[in-house]
C-alpha cells in the first residue's frame, strides 16, 4: 500500500516484535462514506459497553424518537443509550449479542416508522462557557464510549484530571482490513478535531498528539488540511510506521513517548489520556450538535461483500441486514472487528454494537480459520513478533499441560491478545485461545477459591456459632443444675430443721399431752377430792 | 470440583486441530515449508561432498530417509496418532537427511539403519515426539555410532583427487551393503590416498600427528591439508555456510545460535593459538573443518532443542563452540560437535528458565526470579 512521506512532527520510538500481515484496507478505503436504508428493526444490546447492563426506560409499545434515551446507566461505569431512529419499541427481551459463544442477553428491539424523526436537540457550541462537570456530565449523557473497540465509558476515562499531561488522539488503525477511522478522518477531519479540542478543555494544560500509521497518506493529509483550516497549531501530528499493533494503547504510547505503562497501572498514571478519532468524532456531534452516540462508522468488507466499503450503522442493526444490503455472495465466515482480534459471529441476526468497527464477510479460503495445528517446534518466531515481549512458546507449554501458575509467571496477564504469536506460528497453533483459556481458567480459579474460602469462613462462624450455642447451653444446664443441687441442698438442711422443729414441737406437744393428762387427773382427783 | 472454561478445540492427543478464535488472517508461515527450505539450504553441502566423497553420501541419504519416514510411520501408528500430517510436518526426514550428512560415505547401511532409527525412536517419539524431545535425534543417532562403531565412523574416504582407487557408483553401492566392491577391494584398500598412507579426515589426522609428537607444522605439511583447512573439506564447509546464510535471509533460522557457536570457538581457539601455535589449531582451520558450518547453522539452529529465548540462544551457541573446541583439543575425538550439542541440549531447560525476556510494563526480570 502507498506510504505517506509527512514527516512525523514528533520524534517516533521503537516497539519491539509486530508484524506485517497483508493489509487489505484499499478493498474498503476507496468508496466514500455511505449509508444504508434503515433495518426492519433495531436490536439494540443494553450490555453494549465495558461496565454495567443499561436499564431500560422505556416500555413494549412506547413510541420513541431519534436521540431519545431509552436506557439508563446502572452507576457511573456504565452508558446511555438512545434510540437510534424514531419508531416503536417491540420488545425487551433477550436476544442473541454480539459475542463468540451466541449468548443471549436483554435488548430494546424497536421497529422504526421510517420518519427518522429527531427529538429536540440541544446543541452546545459555546464550549468555553462550560465548566468541566458540565462538559462531563454532556459527553455522559451522549452515551459516549471509546469507539476503538474497548466501549469503555468515556466519561470515566475523561474524569481523571491530575497529573495528565498530554492527550494521544489514537488514529493507528493497524488492523488489517478495518479503514473506519481512515475514511472518518478523510472526510471529516476537521470535526474529529473540534471534537479533540473539547477534550483538551477538560484539561487546564495539555499537549494533544495524534497518532497515525503512515499508511493512510490521505487522512494525513486531510488532517494537516483541517488542523490549518482551525489553526489548531498546537496539535502535533505522529507519523508511525505501519506495524500491527501499533494501535494498541500500550503500544501507541511506546511509540510517541518511548515509556511503557508499568504492569497494573493506568496510562494515566504517566500523565496520559487516550482517545479514539471515532470518540473525538462522537463528542463533537455531542456538543455542536447536541446528538448522542446512535449510530458509528463501520467498516464493511471481505471478500464475499460486493458493496465494500464504511457506511454509518445505527446501533441495533442487524449484521444480516448488513450482508443483504452490501449484495454479500454466501459469506463462509462473518467477522466482527478486525481478522487479528475480532470474533466469528455465531449468526448474522446480531445487532451492531459501540465497538463493532468491522464487519467482515469472508470468501471461501480468504481466512485462515482451519488450518489444522501440529505441535510446537520452539521456533520462537511468537517470541519475535510479541509486542509485549512475552515468551509465548513457554506460556503456550504450560497453559497446554494446565500449569496456570507457571503461566503467571511468564507474565500471561500482560498479554494484549493481539494475535501476532499466532499469525507467525509456523505449526498454526491458536496461541491466543490458548491464552484466553489460561486467563479465563485461571479467574474462575480465583473466583472458585474467593468462593469456597468465604464459604469456609460461612462454614467455620456457623460451626463456632453452634459451638458456643452448645456451650452456653451446657453452661445453662450446668448452672441448672447447680442450682438445683444447691437448692436440693439447701432443701435437705431444711428438712433437718424442720425435723428438728417438728420434733421439739412434738416433744412440746407430748409434753403438753402430758401436762394435759396431768392437769385432767388432778381435776379429776380433785373433783374426787 | 472446580468448573473451568474448556479448550475449544483440544483433544486428548494434544492435538489442537482447529483455530477457533482470532486471529483469523492466513498464516505465512508452516513448519513443513521451513523444513523444505532446511533440505534445500544443504544442497549446495551436499553436492560438494558428493563431489569429493562420492556418491555414497546420496546413498546414505536415502537409507536413512527411508529409515526415517518407515520407522516414523510405524511409531506414530503404535502411539495412535494421525500419520499423514504428522509424516508431512518433515521433521523426521530432516533428522535423517541431516544425520545422513554427517555420515562416512561408505558405512555400512544396516549402521545408517540403526543410527537413523535409534534417532527417530529414542531420541525423539520415546520424549513425546516432535517438539517434547531434548535432545537433538541426529546427534543422538550419530553419537550412537560414533560411540558403538568407532572405526567405521571415523573411516572417512579420502578427497577424490587424493584417492589411489577413486570409488565408482557400483563400487559405492556393493561397499555400502556387502562390505566388498566388485573388484574385491575393502574399505581400507580405498581408504589409501596416493601417497600410500591412510586417508583421515583433516582434524583426525592432525589429531593424530599432534598425539604421535609432531608440532602443528609438521602436520599440517601433509597433503590432505590445503587452503583453510583441508583438501574437499573446506568446500564442504564454505558450502554449508552457503546454505546457512540463505536459511538466515529466508528467516528460518536466526543468525543469533550460527554466530554464536562460530564466536564460541573463537573465543576458545585463539587465546590457546596464540599461546602456543605449535600445538594448537588457527581457528579458521576449526571453523572450515570438519562438521563445523554444519553442525553451526543446521544443527545447532534445530529450534526444538535449541534455547529459545534471545539471550538464552546466545549462551546456547557459546556453549557449543566452547565445547566443541575443547573436545577437539584436548578430549579424545578429532570433531566434537555432536557431544557439544547434546551437552548444551541438556542445559537449555536451565538457560531458558534464567534468561526470561522483560516483559512490557515490569522491572528486571532477574529480579523476579526465584
Amino acid at each position: 500500500m502507498e506510504r505517506s512521506n509527512f514527516a512525523s512532527e514528533i520524534p517516533i520510538h521503537e516497539i519491539p516484535g509486530g508484524i506485517h500481515p497483508t493489509e487489505h484496507k484499499t478493498r474498503s478505503n476507496q468508496a466514500a462514506i455511505r449509508t444504508l436504508p434503515l433495518a426492519g428493526e433495531l436490536i439494540i444490546n443494553l450490555k453494549g459497553q465495558a461496565g454495567n447492563r443499561s436499564i431500560p426506560v422505556v416500555e413494549v409499545g412506547d413510541k420513541v424518537l431519534k436521540g431519545q434515551m431509552i436506557a439508563e446507566c446502572d452507576g457511573i461505569f456504565s452508558s446511555y443509550q438512545h434510540a437510534p431512529t424514531s419508531g416503536t419499541v417491540t420488545a425487551i427481551e433477550d436476544r442473541t449479542i454480539a459475542h463468540p459463544s451466541g449468548l443471549s442477553d436483554r435488548c430494546i428491539v424497536i421497529q422504526p416508522d421510517g420518519e427518522d424523526q429527531w427529538r429536540e436537540l440541544s446543541p452546545q457550541t459555546n464550549i468555553d462557557s462550560l465548566d468541566r462537570e458540565a462538559m462531563l456530565a454532556r459527553i455522559f449523557e451522549s452515551g459516549i464510549v471509546g469507539l476503538g473497540g474497548a466501549s469503555f465509558p468515556s466519561h470515566v476515562k475523561l474524569k481523571r484530571e491530575n497529573g495528565i499531561h498530554t492527550l494521544i488522539i489514537n488514529a493507528a488503525e493497524c488492523e488489517p482490513y478495518i479503514t473506519c477511522d481512515d475514511k472518518l478522518l478523510q472526510e471529516h477531519a476537521e470535526e474529529v478535531l473540534k471534537g479533540t479540542e473539547i477534550i483538551s478543555k477538560l484539561y487546564a494544560d495539555i499537549n494533544i498528539v495524534i497518532g497515525i500509521e503512515d499508511n493512510k497518506p490521505a487522512a494525513i493529509d486531510a488532517l494537516a488540511a483541517a488542523r490549518e483550516s482551525l489553526s489548531l497549531s498546537n496539535i502535533k501530528i505522529a507519523v508511525v510506521p505501519t506495524k500491527y499493533p501499533s494501535g494498541g494503547e500500550k503500544q501507541l504510547i511506546q511509540l510517541l513517548t518511548g515509556k511503557e505503562v508499568p504492569h497494573g497501572k493506568l496510562p494515566a498514571d504517566l500523565g496520559l489520556v487516550m482517545h479514539n478519532v471515532g470518540t473525538c468524532f462522537a463528542i463533537y456531534e455531542a456538543f455542536y450538535q447536541g446528538k448522542p452516540l446512535i449510530q458509528r462508522l463501520v467498516t464493511l468488507t471481505g471478500d464475499a461483500c460486493q458493496k465494500p466499503g464504511n457506511y454509518w450503522v445505527p446501533f441495533g442493526t442487524p449484521v444480516e441486514h448488513l450482508i443483504t444490503q452490501t449484495d454479500a455472495q454466501s459469506p463462509k465466515h462473518i467477522i466482527m472487528g478486525g481478522p487479528m482480534m475480532g470474533f466469528e459471529l455465531p449468526g448474522p441476526n446480531v445487532g451492531i454494537v459501540k465497538a463493532t468497527n468491522c464487519i467482515i464477510m469472508s470468501a471461501e479460503g480468504e481466512l485462515g480459520i482451519s488450518e489444522p495445528a501440529l505441535p510446537c517446534i520452539r521456533c520462537g518466531a511468537c517470541m519475535d513478533a510479541c509486542p509485549a515481549s512475552l515468551l509465548p512458546q513457554q506460556l503456550f507449554w504450560h497453559a497446554q499441560a494446565d500449569e496456570f501458575d507457571k503461566t503467571e509467571e511468564y507474565d500471561l496477564f500482560d498479554c494484549i491478545e493481539c494475535g501476532a504469536c499466532a499469525y507467525v506460528c509456523p505449526s498454526h497453533i491458536p496461541l491466543v485461545q490458548y491464552y484466553r483459556y489460561a486467563k479465563s481458567t485461571i479467574r474462575n480459579n480465583k473466583i472458585e477459591k474467593t468462593k469456597a474460602e468465604k464459604a469456609r469462613q460461612r462454614h467455620e462462624a456457623r460451626q463456632e456459632r453452634l459451638e458456643r450455642v452448645k456451650r452456653e447451653k451446657a453452661e445453662k444446664h450446668r448452672k441448672a443444675a447447680e442450682a438445683r443441687k444447691k437448692a436440693a441442698e439447701a432443701a435437705g438442711k431444711k428438712d433437718e430443721k424442720k425435723a428438728a422443729v417438728q420434733a421439739a414441737l412434738a416433744r412440746v406437744q407430748a409434753k403438753k399431752k402430758a401436762q394435759q393428762a396431768d392437769d385432767k387427773d388432778d381435776s379429776a382427783s380433785g373433783e374426787e377430792s | 470440583m472446580t468448573k473451568t472454561t474448556q479448550l475449544p478445540g483440544k483433544n486428548h492427543k494434544g492435538l489442537c486441530m482447529k483455530a477457533l478464535s482470532s486471529p483469523y488472517d492466513k498464516k505465512t508461515n508452516s513448519v513443513t515449508q521451513m523444513m523444505l527450505w532446511v533440505v534445500g539450504a544443504t544442497l549446495p553441502g551436499v553436492f560438494a561432498l558428493v563431489y569429493f566423497f562420492g556418491i555414497g553420501v546420496i546413498a546414505n541419504i536415502m537409507i536413512a530417509c527411508t529409515t526415517a519416514l518407515a520407522t516414523e510411520s510405524l511409531i506414530l501408528r503404535l502411539r495412535q496418532r494421525p500419520v499423514a500430517p504428522i509424516l508431512w510436518d518433515g521433521s523426521a526426514f530432516v533428522t535423517a537427511w541431516l544425520l545422513a550428512l554427517a555420515l562416512p560415505p561408505l558405512l555400512p547401511w544396516w549402521m545408517t539403519v540403526l543410527g537413523t532409527a535409534f534417532a527417530i525412536v529414542f531420541a525423539k517419539h520415546v520424549y513425546g515426539g516432535l517438539g517434547n524431545n531434548i535432545f537433538n535425534p541426529a546427534m543422538v543417532g550419530y553419537v550412537l555410532l560414533l560411540i558403538s562403531f568407532p572405526l567405521e565412523m571415523t573411516t572417512w574416504l579420502p578427497p577424490q583427487e587424493l584417492a589411489a582407487n577413486p570409488v565408482g557408483v557400483a563400487d559405492t553401492i556393493s561397499i555400502i551393503f556387502s562390505g566388498q566392491a566388485s573388484n574385491a577391494a575393502t574399505v581400507d584398500m580405498l581408504k589409501q590416498g596416493v601417497d600410500g598412507y591412510t586417508m583421515a579426515t583433516p582434524l583426525d589426522h592432525i589429531k593424530t600427528q599432534l598425539a604421535q609428537g609432531y608440532r602443528l607444522p609438521e602436520a599440517e605439511s601433509a597433503p590432505i591439508i590445503e587452503g583453510l583447512s583441508g583438501v574437499g573439506w573446506q568446500w564442504v564447509n564454505l558450502t554449508f555456510l552457503l546454505g546457512g546464510l540463505a536459511l538466515i535471509l529466508k528467516k528460518v533460522i536466526g543468525w543469533q545460535i550460527p554466530l554464536s557457536v562460530l564466536l564460541g570457538m573463537g573465543i576458545v581457539s585463539l587465546p590457546l593459538f596464540f599461546a602456543n601455535s605449535d600445538q594448537y589449531l588457527f581457528p579458521m582451520f576449526h571453523g572450515f573443518a570438519g562438521a563445523t558450518m554444519l553442525g553451526a547453522f543446521f544443527i545447532a539452529t534445530d529450534p526444538v532443542t535449541a534455547s529459545t529465548t534471545p539471550k538464552g540462544r546466545w549462551i546456547f551457541g557459546l556453549g557449543i563452540g566452547a565445547i566443541t573446541i575443547l573436545i577437539r583439543t584436548f578430549g579424545g575425538y578429532p570433531d566434537a560437535i555432536a557431544f557439544a550439542v547434546l551437552l548444551m541440549n541438556m542445559a537449555v531447560p536451565m538457560i531458558d528458565y534464567y534468561t526470561k525476556t522483560r516483559t512490557y510494563g515490569h522491572a528486571n526480570k532477574a529480579k523476579e526470579l526465584r
